[in-house]
């Protein structure tokens, strides 16, 4: 239990007849980035309101940092939370935002600037300290609200939907914010866009109406370690000739357990024995076969995807 | 880091807000204004009255003043406490606690349920005990209602001195004493003010409940002086004397009679039952609110 950042037992919420977690049980290792995935109504925001103290569960236990989420005397400063739709105080100014939050953190007085000028560099804001946060942008504002869940360096982030309504810029700055985080504290990421996930997350659960469908490490649940995948240009089809498919040969080659062609999608599965190999020589072995054959490639994948995977569970 | 430390940090937020926040501001100058105005119709008042009894000075005015109040009350003791008391400071203690519950309200409706809706609560929640949260809230309303009052207060003074109805050592001792009863009563609006702000999501419902709790309150008080007025009609002067009709102690305004009283074991009374029912009412909202799904 030492190495274990937050643990949910069997955990239920209902709200009246309407049952949002069922039975979720999960163990978020410390130091890591883990993610919770799912569809809309999956339960995803139930489940980190939980984590954060804002639920209580109808039944089982949740642990963060072996506490119960409303121990906030202890968990302070230990514990920074980026709630999805919560809003900044609008008559308050950016600089008094976050100083009353950094003294909540018990930031000593002498600190307390100088903490939350470190934090606000960190988002891109170091001008923004005595905007009203009534006039900021949503992509400021949310930067202010990823400056509070980070302010004071604490143990355990929860982040809920971090870059959900950025523009494409703002939300890649945002996640090279949190990946430049990530292996200074556990990171917990609720959200939709799954290759976010994939790109921040170690390991991730797959939540649907309520229940985890699958959990692990984001290799296993992408298959990332058993298979890859290869997109063939348009055009292409199983045969032995030049510029067609050798399923067959490629069948034969060392480590590979089968091969499938899917000729809707131009794409070759290609499943190999997780033990006895790793996804790059395999990559390496498949694709050499491929060229000489001169077949025309448009990509290559480790794995499934984890878009895919959520669609084959959800 | 101590439950004193966090509600310390909290109120200290909720009042720079309460004061620069535009609704603090407007209700700020808008209580201003009107207590410039009430004040000089108190003294218009004072004046007027002070012609029709034909005082020639002001010694002559407080002995008319207190045969007046003994001839209603029957009370001799409250007759001479208060005849001394410039009328317009009274009326004007009457006048602020009157509109107290509707300042409280203005101010207070969405001192939670605004947290709550926009759910800006949940940065607050993961750095202090709900209950702490509460009670920052309450304290910070109840306190900015009092720095209201007091600055009402002052405008009295200054014009009752002004005037030359009172000196500046009538109006510092009656001034501050009125303050505090009004501060004393705010803090039973406010605590209601605050419970019904944490029990909703939606300002509209809090600010109708507010004042639908407030207006019941004060049908409870206007019923009890009502039937108190009759009893002294039927059984003659100094049966007002007596003390308050039992519904009457749902309602905080009424109190203000006791706190001015010269007896110090019934002002002790009110401000024990007025300060408890606040402490008690926000107890039970914090331990309500710690419970409930944010």
């Amino acid at each position: 239990m030492k190495d274990v950042a937050c643990r949910l037992e069997r955990v239920t919420k209902r709200f009246g007849p309407k049952t949002a977690v069922d039975g979720v049980t999960l163990s978020i290792a410390k130091g890591s980035a883990y993610g919770l995935i799912g569809p809309n109504g999956a339960g995803k925001t139930t489940t980190f309101s939980m984590l954060a103290g804002y639920l209580r569960p109808t039944e089982g236990a949740v642990e963060v940092l072996g506490l119960k989420p409303d121990a906030v005397d202890r968990l302070r400063a230990r514990l920074g939370v980026l709630p999805q739709d919560a809003l900044l105080p609008a008559s308050e100014s950016v600089g008094d935002f976050l100083v009353h939050m950094a003294r909540l953190q018990n930031i000593p007085q002498l600190k307390v600037r100088e903490s939350v000028e470190l934090a606000l560099e960190e988002v891109d804001g170091k001008g923004w300290w005595s905007q009203r946060c009534g006039s900021l942008s949503h992509g400021m504002a949310k930067r202010i609200a990823l400056a509070q869940a980070f302010l004071g360096e604490p143990e355990l982030v929860l982040l809920d939907e971090p870059t959900a309504g950025l523009d494409p810029k703002v939300a890649f700055e945002t996640r090279q914010l949190i990946l430049a985080k990530k292996g200074r504290c556990t990171i917990v990421v609720s959200s939709h866009n799954l290759q976010e996930l994939e790109e921040i997350c170690d390991a991730a659960a797959i939540l649907d109406r309520g229940r985890v469908v699958a959990s692990g490490s984001m290799t296993d649940l992408t298959a990332a370690n058993e298979e890859v995948r290869i997109k063939v240009a348009p055009g292409t089809s199983r045969g032995s000739q030049q510029g067609q498919v050798p399923v067959h040969k490629l069948r034969e080659l060392p480590l590979i357990k089968s091969v499938d062609l899917d000729e809707e999608r131009l794409e070759i599965v290609v499943y190999f024995e997780r033990k006895s190999a790793d996804a790059e020589t395999v990559i390496g072995l498949v694709l050499w076969e491929l060229l000489t054959n001169k077949v025309r490639i448009s990509g290559v994948s480790k794995g499934r995807g984890l878009e895919q995977r959520m669609m084959d569970l959800t | 880091m101590s439950p004193t430390t966090e509600i310390r940090i909290l109120v200290g937020r909720e009042l720079r807000r309460g004061v620069r926040s535009t609704k603090g501001i407007a209700i700020g100058v808008l209580t201003l204004l009107g207590a410039f105005v009430a004040a000089l119709a108190c003294v218009q008042i004072e004046r007027t009255d002070r012609l029709a009894a034909e005082a020639t000075s002001t010694a002559t005015y407080v002995e008319l003043k207190r045969a007046a109040i003994e001839h209603a009350t029957g009370d001799a003791a409250l007759a001479a406490y208060i005849a001394s008391v410039p009328s317009s400071l009274l009326v004007f203690l009457k006048i602020t606690v009157w509109f107290l519950p509707l300042l409280v309200a203005l101010l207070g409706f969405d001192a939670v349920t605004g947290d709550l809706q926009n759910r800006g609560v949940r940065f607050w929640t993961v750095r202090v005990r709900r209950s702490s949260y509460l009670v920052g809230k309450f304290l910070g309303l109840w306190w900015l209602v009092s720095l209201v009052t007091f600055v009402i207060d002052l405008v009295a003074d200054v014009v009752a001195i002004t005037r030359g109805y009172a000196t500046f050592a009538e109006a510092l001792g009656w001034g501050l004493r009125f303050w505090l009863v009004a501060v004393v009563i705010a803090a039973a609006w406010a605590s209601i003010a605050t419970f019904v702000s944490a029990s909703y999501r939606t300002p509209m419902l809090s600010l109708l409940t507010t004042f639908a709790v407030f207006f019941v309150l004060w049908l409870f008080g206007l019923g009890g002086f009502l039937a108190r007025v009759r009893d002294t009609v039927a059984g003659g002067v100094g049966t007002m004397a007596r003390g308050m009709i039992w519904y009457e102690y749902l309602y905080p305004n009424a109190y203000d009679t006791m706190l001015v009283s010269p007896s110090g074991e019934r002002a002790a009374i009110a401000v024990a039952i007025l300060l408890g029912f606040s402490a008690a009412l926000t107890a039970a909202g914090a331990v309500l609110f710690a419970r409930r799904d944010l």
